[in-house]
């Protein structure tokens, strides 16, 4: 009963310091405002976002078109509210993917050591000579485009980080007093690592994966915005811009890269200021 | 010393093999034959080629780790294949690119080094809570803009509508003067550091701060130092070393932050070269540019080391 209470109290600690930390919660009110327009999407907007009207190309925002229209008619300011739906899934999933796979090879690694140690961090340095752009690039070109995929290449290129942090923190715990308790009680390893060192190196880890969505939701509007990403008929943030690689649509239809633009900007910057926060609070050593 | 500089150079050597089995693995589970794009493209089309005539002849159909060393040999030698898309050799373009990626790389590099670095001194001796937070908020929002839109909007206020630099490429023709390229470069190279220059403005003033607050500024100070002294000879130069160490980490991103660059600004180099063949899907153009990207990558990472060793008086050669 103490013991519950001591847990409870540590967490609601942490969460109002959180709440003093102004910055943070700016940037949990950003993401709360786009996240609920994203859900809100058919609400918002009675446009279709893959609706085509070549009659109606490139028009500059109306009434009918809040946001104007892109090369093929579609409504762009449906497409961003749509899209947003898309990319921070992407981002989410990515960043979620990334630090399972990094979790799980960590803990093995850092608490079995010996060979397996040694080679999956001989791999994990491999995959982090190769910039991440480029990594993904090679599996689009092997894999090919397409959401699901995006993700999938993600999450496979983007481990290192998580590896190298829960390894970092198995390879100190596993020396603590509890775990010899723990063995001393017939525990199983597996349950060692899963169910007693795991708990206590989760709150680095949120910490990453709440920025690596920002890296994640950055990652896949370039891609998109490089025509590599999620094709057109899906909308993304990144693929309406895809339109301003030409230079006469940066002249003249600023709608179409300023507002998906800004959508970017206002939502990663939202994430990273949470996720410096969360930082401060669970993770003070940084 | 030398000691020191050859042990890390050679140390780079297994991870330069490593890579080079990584590509050539890549190579082996291309659709189609692995393998072909090695051989000449007026020799595929002409009339009576005999591909597996060629191939035993060439010595392609032996075990795969003979053929890995003959590749790896070839490549030490210059010889990197075909363009499956073109034709074109790959030595070739990869020599009409690489400088242009490299120059770009280099000036983004020097100039938000340069630029973050100064910010990040001159913020933190004069320090105060406004400029604190202040420094912490346009840090975090120089990371969070995309390096397109960055471009995209640098592009439209500079070029377009203050025309007073060009819209891209690298040169308006082929041997046009210095300040026709400089002027070229600019804004891709700015573009391409801005992200770095934000997290090198804020390292720098954290760890410059981590210094000055340490016992031996004091020291410095109760000496009767002039202020500057104090500040640049004795706690920059220590507070240096960190922030090196963030370039080195950051320098893979630099790299593969070419790649969208080059495609704004229409820059004719290795990014676009990477991107078209990826479009193209043409497998070997990709690999190859790979393998270059990542030796770049590991050759700059030892350079900062170099840059690290001599800068820390406190580095001891083993």
């Amino acid at each position: 009963m103490g013991k519950t209470a001591a847990k409870s109290s540590l967490a609601l600690r942490n969460w109002e310091k959180l709440c003093r930390n102004k910055l943070a919660m700016v940037g949990f009110a950003i993401i709360s405002v786009m996240i609920l327009c994203a859900i809100l999407a058919p609400v918002l907007s009675s446009n279709k976002p893959d609706e085509i009207d070549l009659s109606n190309r490139l028009m500059p925002p109306s009434g009918e078109h809040l946001l104007g229209t892109d090369k093929l008619g579609r409504d762009v300011f449906a497409r961003i509210l749509y899209g947003a739906r898309v990319s921070i899934l992407i981002g989410l999933s990515g960043a979620l993917g990334g630090a399972l796979i990094g979790t799980v090879i960590g803990c093995f690694s850092g608490y079995l050591g010996g060979w397996f140690d040694k080679i999956t961090l001989r791999i994990s340095e491999i995959f982090m000579t190769f910039p991440q752009l480029i990594l993904v690039l090679i599996l689009v070109v092997y894999i090919g485009q397409g959401l699901f995929n995006l993700i999938l290449i993600f999450a496979v290129t983007g481990w290192t980080g998580t590896y190298r942090l829960v390894r970092g923190r198995f390879l100190s715990l596993r020396e603590e007093n509890y775990v010899d308790a723990c063995r001393a009680f017939g525990i199983g390893e597996l349950s060692i690592m899963f169910r007693h060192i795991l708990p206590n190196t989760l709150s680095p880890v949120i910490v990453t994966v709440t920025l690596a969505t920002a890296g994640y939701i950055l990652a896949e509007s370039g891609l998109s915005f490089l025509g590599l990403g999620v094709p057109s008929g899906i909308p993304t943030w990144g693929n309406i811009i895809n339109a301003a690689k030409a230079v006469d649509v940066i002249r003249n239809n600023p709608w179409l890269w300023l507002p998906p633009g800004l959508a970017i900007s206002l939502f990663v910057m939202g994430v990273n200021f949470l996720g410096d926060g969360l930082r401060d609070v669970l993770d003070p050593n940084q | 010393m030398l000691n020191y500089f050859t042990f890390r150079f050679l140390s780079i050597i297994p991870m330069l093999f490593l890579v080079t089995v990584i590509i050539f693995v890549g190579l082996q589970l291309t659709p189609g034959d692995p393998l072909t794009y090695l051989i000449p493209p007026e020799l595929l089309a002409s009339a009576n080629f005999d591909l597996e005539g060629y191939k035993k002849a060439m010595g392609l159909d032996a075990p795969v780790y003979i053929q890995f060393f003959r590749w790896l040999t070839d490549l030490l030698q210059g010889k990197l294949g075909y363009s499956l898309v073109d034709g074109s050799s790959i030595a070739k373009m990869i020599s009409n690119r690489l400088p242009a990626t490299l120059e770009l790389a280099a000036a983004a590099l020097i100039v938000s080094s340069i630029l973050g670095i100064l910010l990040g001194l001159i913020s933190s001796i004069r320090q105060n809570s406004a400029a604190d937070y202040g420094n912490t908020v346009i840090g975090i929002i120089g990371i969070s803009i995309p390096e397109f839109f960055i471009g995209i909007i640098a592009i439209q206020i500079f070029a377009i509508k203050l025309g007073w630099l060009p819209v891209g490429g690298r040169f308006e023709y082929a041997d046009s003067g210095f300040i026709d390229r400089l002027s070229h470069l600019i804004m891709p190279s700015l573009v391409l550091g801005f992200s770095l220059t934000a997290a090198l403005m804020r390292y720098t003033r954290g760890t410059m701060l981590d210094v000055l607050g340490k016992d031996y500024v004091k020291t410095a100070r109760s000496k009767g130092l002039p202020e500057w002294k104090v500040n640049v000879k004795h706690a920059f130069r220590n507070a240096l070393m960190p922030v090196v160490l963030l370039l080195c980490f950051r320098l893979p991103l630099l790299i593969g932050g070419t790649v969208i660059i080059e495609s704004v600004f229409g820059w004719p180099g290795m990014g676009g070269m990477i991107l078209n063949a990826v479009s193209a899907k043409d497998y070997p153009v990709v690999m190859i540019t790979t393998m270059m990207t990542a030796c770049m990558v590991l050759l700059a990472s030892f350079l900062v080391d170099l840059l690290t060793a001599l800068l820390d008086p406190r580095v001891r050669f083993e």
